[in-house]
């Protein structure tokens, strides 16, 4: 446990310093400087590489609906930083810290997501920065 | 599971139970590995300061699971606030490329990144095996591998270009000095995009400092790019003990379409010999 802990932080300091993690560039498709923090429950999860995307409805103020998708880090990434590929289900409810599309679609770069059954807040292994 | 047993050493069956027992999850049984030949510190933690290890002739052990301590050489293989000597066309590609926000890396259409940046993508870390003859560099990313000649032959004098190029080592002392030539033209020298042509020549000089830390300095030199030749930062790696690489496949690259379209065409290398 104490290695797996070692290993989600060491993960999460890469997070922290803005190291790149996916394999194309974040800055041409995600704007880092247009955070968003969303919840919402996930509809549907595409455990794949080279990007794990996850997607999930998000109720509006008005009451409407949206469903969001989200790039995550590789299966490899997010198993590192301590993910288990049934970590998130459909149904689940989480909140979820990205950063938006350049193109103003629902889509973003997941930074963490927090487990609403749990509390867990999970580091994403998303591609900010690079690579 | 029946022929495991009865073929399998003892100690492998009691190392799988061990491992059974302990691990707490599937994907810990090789993200979490307690492997034999880790050393450790008194309360059983990989000690990382243990001397460098050595192969059976006497030379250092570059053996290991190693991951750069930093993005930023990815993002730049020069020491910081300095420039490479581009020559013109190569700045304008380079300018380029910056504008656009790295939009066309090969990485985009899948390609692995190349020598020596494939090492520097602190994400995705890279195996090295140094066995007799050669030494094999397998990359996490995209499940690609790089082999290091070191049986005494030469470059060849007209190879056929290659993504990673043909390469040769030998030891300098405790240095191990990796010469390669015959890179084929589409690879970035990093994810900044310092462009290279299949003149580059690259002298790679790898020193494992202890067990848990390699240097590595790269000299750049291609004339037909650059008006003279540059020397990298100097790129550390930690190695990341007990563990094992991990599946990373390009199989399904449909970010491509998701990526902002910077379709304006790169500039036209004009001046490029």
């Amino acid at each position: 446990m104490r290695t797996r802990l070692a290993i989600l932080m060491c993960v999460a300091s890469i997070a922290v310093s803005g190291r790149a993690l996916a394999h194309h560039s974040f800055a041409a498709e995600f704007d880092d400087t247009k955070p968003v923090k969303l919840t919402g429950t996930v509809t549907k999860l595409e455990w794949t590489n080279p990007h794990i995307w996850f997607f999930m409805d998000v109720k509006e103020p008005n009451g409407a609906v949206s469903n969001w998708g989200f790039e995550m880090g590789g299966p490899g990434q997010l198993l590192r930083a301590g993910w288990k590929r049934d970590s998130m289900k459909i149904g689940d409810v989480v909140t979820v810290e990205a950063r938006r599309a350049r193109d103003g679609s629902n889509h973003a770069n997941a930074q963490t997501v927090i487990l609403a059954s749990t509390g867990q807040r999970m580091f994403a292994a998303s591609s900010q920065g690079q690579n | 599971m029946r022929i495991y047993h009865v073929t399998a050493p003892r100690a492998a069956i009691a190392a799988l139970v061990f491992l059974c027992a302990t691990a707490g999850t599937a994907a810990a049984q090789w993200l979490s590995l307690p492997l034999p030949g880790t050393p450790r510190t008194a309360d059983g933690k990989p000690n990382l300061t243990a001397p460098t290890p050595r192969t059976a002739d006497g030379k250092p052990d570059l053996s290991g699971i190693w991951r750069a301590d930093t993005m930023r050489y990815n993002d730049n293989l020069l020491p910081p606030g300095t420039q490479a000597p581009m020559l013109p066309w190569a700045a304008e590609l380079y300018k380029h490329r910056v504008d656009t926000r790295g939009y066309d890396r090969p990485m985009t259409r899948c390609m692995p990144h190349g020598v020596p940046d494939a090492m520097t993508v602190a994400g995705l870390p890279f195996k090295i095996l140094q066995i007799p003859g050669e030494t094999v560099v397998l990359f996490e990313e995209f499940h690609k591998y790089r082999q290091i000649h070191t049986d005494g032959r030469q470059l060849p004098v007209d190879p056929d270009p290659a993504w990673y190029g043909y390469s040769i080592g030998r030891w300098e002392g405790e240095t191990f000095v990796v010469e390669t030539a015959g890179f084929k033209e589409g690879s970035w020298l990093d994810n900044s995009g310092h462009p290279h042509t299949e003149a580059l020549h690259l002298t790679e000089r790898f020193h494992r400092i202890n067990y848990g830390r390699m240097d590595l300095d790269v000299d750049v030199n291609d004339p037909k790019a650059y008006s003279r030749p540059w020397k990298s930062d100097t790129l550390h790696f930690l190695q990341q003990p007990d563990t094992e690489l991990l599946e990373h496949l390009c199989e399904n690259n449909r970010d491509l379409e998701h990526l902002r379209d910077f379709s304006q065409p790169a500039p036209s290398t004009t001046g490029k010999q």
